[in-house]
């Protein structure tokens, strides 16, 4: 388990710099299971600082939220940085965008936490559909210990956990400034069992498949502005001239919308699910991620997010690249 | 076609002239309908606007440039900036185009007789601006001085070049025009539209201005006019959003509980003081 | 008021009538998502949901519609648009979603008149269905709605144990209920107090209340209030809550084309992107996620009362339910009240 406290000294302190803006971090939210994201800009905001398996969300999406107002004439720009709590898969989003110097290392202060894995809260919805009220959850041993109205309930791990958190090999983070608690060693590994039996499907039946699937989507754009790595200052689907997906929402356009966002985080996405959990039509975007993921680590032997020295993937070359693709 | 206000009339483009060059360019298109009836009866009110689209580009708002006292068309006055702006300065004479409207309020020409007034115009700005001072002149006797301030970066950038010559020529319109930087053979005033207008002190007494141009010059331009002894509700300007439906319904041109496209875009800095809202 | 009872074993036939003579709507539950579709027989109905994911402004106010086709170019032409004029009815819809096309009603008529919406919600026969267990958001008696109010619906179906109670509240109502009399008994007065029970039932398992008294008049002390920084901090500008709330209404007109033919469409828009207020010069006057979210609430709360006379909000609760970072209507719109001046 996380000690809380231990996390809240560290946001207090991290806060109090005089080159930080402000840290966020997780807070309970204002309905059943909610956590939400919370932003300490004192050191007494950070009391209400939690960590708990509900914290899926990644929160490294909010220093590319950052809005940059043009400054007038006798402004400085601010340059102080942004504190953000990170658990292991976090991590790794902050680590691509340093790669891809989205951000640079000094714009950012990086609270890490090791994990042991969250829940998917709409497993969890599913579980309690009625509760309005906040609830408590612990993680036990192989389970995890729900507390609502003082009604302990026991759930086995594998019926909650995110299905990211089920082959996670980073649980600590790869980058942080500071650490809370120890580091948890890997144990479990990425598999790709969902992709391979999706990937058994005909020509026909997927297409089937992703048809029901991008029939439903509502082009919120849920998935690309909760994704830290989407942050393209003009994103392609909202130009105009040329326009490359129309806005008319139907299935041609939703499936080149939900085909495009997928290829342009090859080689980026990290796999943390935010794309999927904020889908509000419930679309297996991660499913799309995940193949790209593993044809990329297939063929050229790469994972996002590892490395802050590396280079992006499709920024560098090697002369024994594979190239069948290639017709 | 009455009943659907999203669909435009065809309407042909008469004649282009290039106003201003260079990196934005401006060019008026003058405009007649296709339907020989409803150009007859097409009537506005200077301060309206109207929908201009181009078949397969899409639509823009613009205001209407000419004055409504010229008849049998109507003239819009465009800057090359976005999508529809720039397929709109590829087109010819000859060429058809969708007009809907008019839309929006207009100045008060009725309660303005008798009153002087002071026009403050910069840039693209002047379009509206137009409008007005056109069915002024057109109705001389019955309103007040008329002075015309306008500016624009350089005299290249100057729309309506020659009718602001014509008005030059008149001895009852005052015209004052101003680039913001020297130039050679430019024997009027260089600097800031509003530091002009301070230097003119146009009387305030049964006086109104207008002024439409960028947002900061609008700015400056109302600063100026309160610094003279105009009170807010003698100063009356017209302004622009992104539009889309204009008819108060596609949500994005609204300043508080206003809809630029329908509740103006001619508003009194009285009411502007009293809404909040982004602008 | 015409009231009836209509057994459930006959629901099918019911339904099956409407079937017969209009293009009926009801909620249909696909992979876990209920939506609001054409159905052709009454065994695709799906009647255990809260609420749809999409609400049924969808059908008056589709996501995209063609508003005329043309041919493109600049020697066009425009084809007149024909409008739908087949009759429809929208079964199952629940009253927070039917007070929303009330709320839409104001906002398509006025100074001028939507014929698309128009056209469609003179087409539309509401028969509801009431809440008789809600969510875990909905928050409708905030607004002194209840979830088995009649009052915006032309039929309202409540499940009361064994059969619906029917209310038949209007002469559109009376005009499709014409047909479905055969299947039906007059209510007796002890219907009627089953009726009420399972409302009050209801309304009691409603939990969530916004505190909306004086919210108008608030709201025009606290525009500039550093609040609304503190709201938007987390949003991540995602269109999410407005195309999911029954009331918003905004969209944007798109020319779409092909070298020989082309359409002008309209497609919801969103006050949540940057974009949508984005002018060609690239100034922007909302271009923060505080301008941005406090236009959201204020459009709801402040400037559709001050120019209806009603607030933009229905209490369906979807906006809630599906914020990926858990901004809460509920929540900021009573801690608004509560602001300090």
């Amino acid at each position: 388990m996380v000690d809380e406290k231990k996390l809240q000294d560290a946001v207090k302190k991290t806060v109090s710099r005089d080159d930080v803006k402000y840290v966020v971090g997780y807070e309970k939210g204002t309905y059943g299971f909610q956590v939400t994201p919370s932003f300490a800009y004192d050191p007494k905001d950070a009391d209400k600082f939690i960590f708990s398996p509900l914290c899926v969300y990644n929160l490294a999406v909010f220093p590319m939220l950052e809005e940059k107002p043009p400054l007038r004439k006798d402004q400085e720009p601010d340059t102080r940085k942004i504190g953000v709590v990170v658990k292991g898969c976090d991590a790794r989003a902050i680590v691509q965008i340093l790669q891809e110097k989205g951000l640079n290392r000094e714009d950012v202060v990086i609270i890490g936490i090791p994990c042991t894995g969250v829940v998917d809260p709409k497993k969890l919805q599913a579980q309690f559909p009625e509760n309005g009220k906040n609830m408590d959850i612990k993680t036990g041993k192989d389970n995890f210990i729900i507390t609502i109205d003082e009604k302990t309930h026991t759930i086995a791990q594998d019926k909650l956990l995110d299905e990211k958190c089920k082959h996670c090999e980073y649980p600590t983070p790869i980058l942080y400034d500071i650490l809370i608690g120890d580091e948890i060693k890997a144990t479990k590994k990425e598999d790709y069992k969902e992709i391979e039996d999706l990937e058994k499907k005909s020509m026909k039946e997927k297409w089937e498949y992703w048809e029901k699937q991008f029939e439903r989507c509502i082009r919120c754009y849920a998935c690309r502005n909760a994704c830290p790595l989407c942050y393209c200052k003009e994103c392609m689907v909202d130009q105009l001239s040329p326009q490359w997906v129309r806005r008319s929402v139907n299935l041609s356009e939703n499936t080149a919308w939900n085909l495009l966002r997928a290829f342009h985080l090859a080689g980026r996405c990290i796999g943390c699910g935010q794309c999927e959990r904020s889908c509000p039509m419930d679309i297996p975007l991660m499913q799309l991620n995940k193949k790209i993921e593993k044809e990329i680590k297939e063929l050229f032997d790469y994972i996002a997010g590892i490395d802050p020295e590396e280079k992006p993937l499709l920024a560098m070359f090697k002369p024994d690249d594979p190239e069948e693709f290639i017709l | 076609m009455k009943d659907n206000p999203y669909q435009p009339w065809l309407a042909t483009i008469e004649e282009i002239r290039e106003e201003v060059g260079g990196a934005r360019p401006i060019k008026t298109f003058k405009i007649k309908f296709n339907d020989k009836n409803l150009q007859n009866n097409f009537s506005y009110i200077p301060g309206q606007c109207a929908m201009v689209s181009l078949l397969g580009e899409g639509e823009c708002f613009f205001a209407i440039s000419s004055s409504p006292t010229k008849k049998g068309f109507i003239e819009v006055s465009v800057m090359k900036l976005g999508k529809v702006t720039s397929a709109l300065h590829e087109c010819e004479p000859g060429d058809t185009i969708g007009v809907r409207g008019p839309y929006g309020n207009h100045f008060d020409v009725e309660g303005w007789k008798g009153k002087n007034l002071v026009f403050i115009g910069g840039g693209i700005g002047q379009a509206p601006l137009r409008s007005l001072i056109n069915y002024v002149v057109d109705n001389r006797k019955n309103y007040g001085k008329l002075d015309i301030i306008y500016g624009a970066r350089t005299s290249k950038d100057i729309s309506y070049k020659q009718e602001f010559t014509e008005l030059e020529k008149r001895k009852d319109v005052d015209v004052h025009l101003s680039i913001d930087v020297t130039e050679d053979g430019w024997d009027k005033y260089v600097g800031f539209v509003p530091n002009n207008l301070l230097e003119l002190k146009p009387s305030p007494k049964n006086t109104i201005a207008i002024t439409c141009g960028p947002p900061i010059m609008i700015k400056f331009v109302i600063q100026n006019l309160e610094k003279l002894g105009f009170s807010e509700d003698q100063i009356y300007t017209t302004l622009e959003m992104r539009m889309k439906c204009g008819i108060g319904k596609c949500g994005r041109c609204n300043i508080g509980n206003l809809y630029v496209c329908k509740d103006g875009p001619v508003f009194s800095h009285k009411q502007l003081k009293n809404i909040y809202g982004e602008r | 008021m015409e009231k009836y009872t209509l057994p459930k074993a006959d629901l099918p036939k019911f339904i099956k009538e409407m079937i017969g003579k209009n293009r009926v709507y009801a909620p249909v539950e696909n992979d876990n998502v209920t939506l609001f579709k054409e159905i052709n027989t009454p065994s695709n109905i799906n009647l255990d949901f809260i609420n749809s994911k999409i609400p049924p402004k969808s059908l008056l106010f589709q996501q995209t519609e063609t508003l005329f086709k043309f041919i493109p170019g600049t020697k066009g032409k425009i084809d007149p648009p024909d409008l739908d004029d087949k009759k429809t009815v929208i079964f199952g819809i629940r009253p927070c979603d039917a007070k929303s096309f009330a709320i839409l009603d104001h906002a398509f008529t006025g100074d001028f008149n939507d014929p698309y919406f128009i056209n469609h919600r003179k087409n539309t026969t509401l028969v509801g269905m009431s809440c008789t267990k809600p969510g875990i958001n909905c928050f409708c008696t905030s607004f002194n709605d209840s979830p088995a109010q009649s009052k915006y619906l032309d039929i309202l179906l409540t499940d009361i144990g064994d059969k619906y109670y029917v209310e038949v509240t209007n002469e559109k109502g009376k005009q499709l209920a014409k047909d479905l009399k055969k299947h039906m008994q007059p209510a007796k007065e002890s219907d009627t107090e089953k009726k009420k029970e399972i409302e009050k039932k209801a309304i009691k398992q409603i939990t969530r209340n916004q505190k909306t008294e004086g919210i108008t008049e608030k709201l025009d002390k606290i525009f500039e209030n550093p609040f609304w920084k503190e709201v938007a901090n987390k949003c991540v500008s995602c269109g999410t809550c407005t195309y999911l709330c029954p009331t918003c209404h905004c969209f944007d007109i798109q020319d779409e084309s092909t070298l020989t033919k082309g359409a002008r469409v309209r497609v919801w828009d969103t006050c949540m992107n940057p974009e949508y207020t984005l002018h060609a010069s690239k100034f922007n006057p909302r271009p923060a996620r505080t301008n941005r979210v406090r236009n959201r609430i204020y459009h709801k709360y402040n400037y559709y009362p001050k120019n209806f006379d009603i607030i933009a909000c229905v209490g369906c609760g979807r906006c809630i339910d599906l914020c990926p970072v858990n901004i809460d209507i509920i929540d900021v719109v009573t801690k608004a009240g509560e602001v300090k001046l």
